[in-house]
């Protein structure tokens, strides 16, 4: 597959420790970066240009859906055909992406699941089991894991599942639509580090979540 | 019972006085416009004539089945709030959806690729 045309998408809020880790990683396997710096107050946007990632700004912190959001329609304008999204926190390991590259040739959307492990808090695993057990049953997608951020998409597929939550809801936006649209999907396992754990998803954050995505069973169809 | 109903009526006054002189400070520091300042003192206006003398409110608190001038005010004041809220959350969602609008932009076209 042409790698000239795939790009590499990273919301990154107040990521200064590991933004240099995760580009430098990414740059091995995709030559087009965008990072998205959400408001940050550190230094993540000059070491995001420094690294040699096109760096984009938002004045004030809007939200990893916003910010993937913006990333993606940048990649779309400068003709992106493929994105990968992954977060900047080096949570995810960029070594993956070629699995994710591999995928794209069959399927539009390849998501990811985070292996099972003790170093998982158990507030995330029961959150994302009921979460994964809700969207099976309200859209018919069976995925292990809704809220990794480590996803793939063909730019056909990022035109219809494009989400309107600025929040991390987004993730199960993003889910919801591929259901939906019925578009062709498969997960992969990723390695994952557990950097942080005031960051991320919340337990208000899933308690929104499960209610969004009744909402747009019920209501907001697209 | 009548000081009771005083100190509400002067409380009340007090209320609406310091509503009017807030409204045009906010017409000298030009946020109102001179439409919206008739409308709020206006308001304030009403609300002092009815603070003061709420046996006014009699006729309509008999016919729409209330027996004291208190309990109409009570109601239509969570009326109002409810109202006031739905309003509130129409703006702040349309402001919020135009901030990102804004700010998205900005950030792609401040960034143009070469």
């Amino acid at each position: 597959m042409e790698t000239s045309n795939i790009w590499a998408v990273i919301p990154a809020y107040n990521e200064e420790k590991s933004i240099s880790e995760t580009i430098g990683k990414t740059k091995k396997h995709v030559s087009n970066i965008v990072v998205v710096d959400d408001g940050s107050k550190d230094k993540t946007a000059i070491l995001g240009q420094k690294e040699g990632a096109v760096v984009l700004s938002h004045i004030v912190n809007l939200g990893k859906g916003a910010a993937l959001k913006t990333g993606c329609d940048y990649a779309t304008r400068n003709h992106a055909k493929f994105i990968i999204a992954l977060d900047a926190d080096a949570q995810h390991n960029p070594d993956d992406i070629p699995r994710f590259i591999e995928k794209l040739k069959k399927y539009d959307i390849v998501f990811s699941y985070r292996r099972p492990s003790r170093k998982m808090p158990i507030v995330l695993s029961f959150g994302n089991w009921f979460i994964s057990n809700v969207v099976s049953l309200l859209y018919g997608v069976k995925l292990n894991d809704t809220q990794c951020g480590f996803r793939a998409f063909s730019k056909e597929a990022y035109k219809k599942v494009r989400w309107n939550a600025s929040d991390y809801s987004m993730e199960s936006e993003m889910i919801s639509r591929t259901g939906k649209q019925k578009l062709k999907y498969v997960q992969i396992p990723i390695s994952t580090i557990y950097s942080d754990k005031y960051k991320g998803t919340t337990v208000i954050d899933g308690i929104k979540i499960v209610l969004n995505m009744l909402w747009w069973r019920l209501i907001n169809s697209r | 019972m009548v000081k009771m109903a005083l100190g509400i009526q002067i409380a009340g006054s007090l209320f609406g006085l310091f509503m009017i002189y807030y409204s045009f400070l906010n017409y000298k520091r030009k946020e109102f416009t001179i439409k919206e300042l008739i409308f709020w003192i206006s308001s304030w206006v009403i609300f002092m004539i009815i603070a003061l003398f709420p046996s006014l409110l009699e006729p309509i608190v008999l016919r729409v089945g209330f027996l004291r001038a208190l309990d109409l005010l009570t109601i239509s004041g969570f009326f109002f709030l409810i109202a006031g809220m739905f309003y509130t959350y129409i703006i702040t969602r349309k402001n919020q959806k135009q901030i990102e609008i804004i700010v998205r932009e900005l950030a792609i076209k401040g960034n143009k690729r070469k």
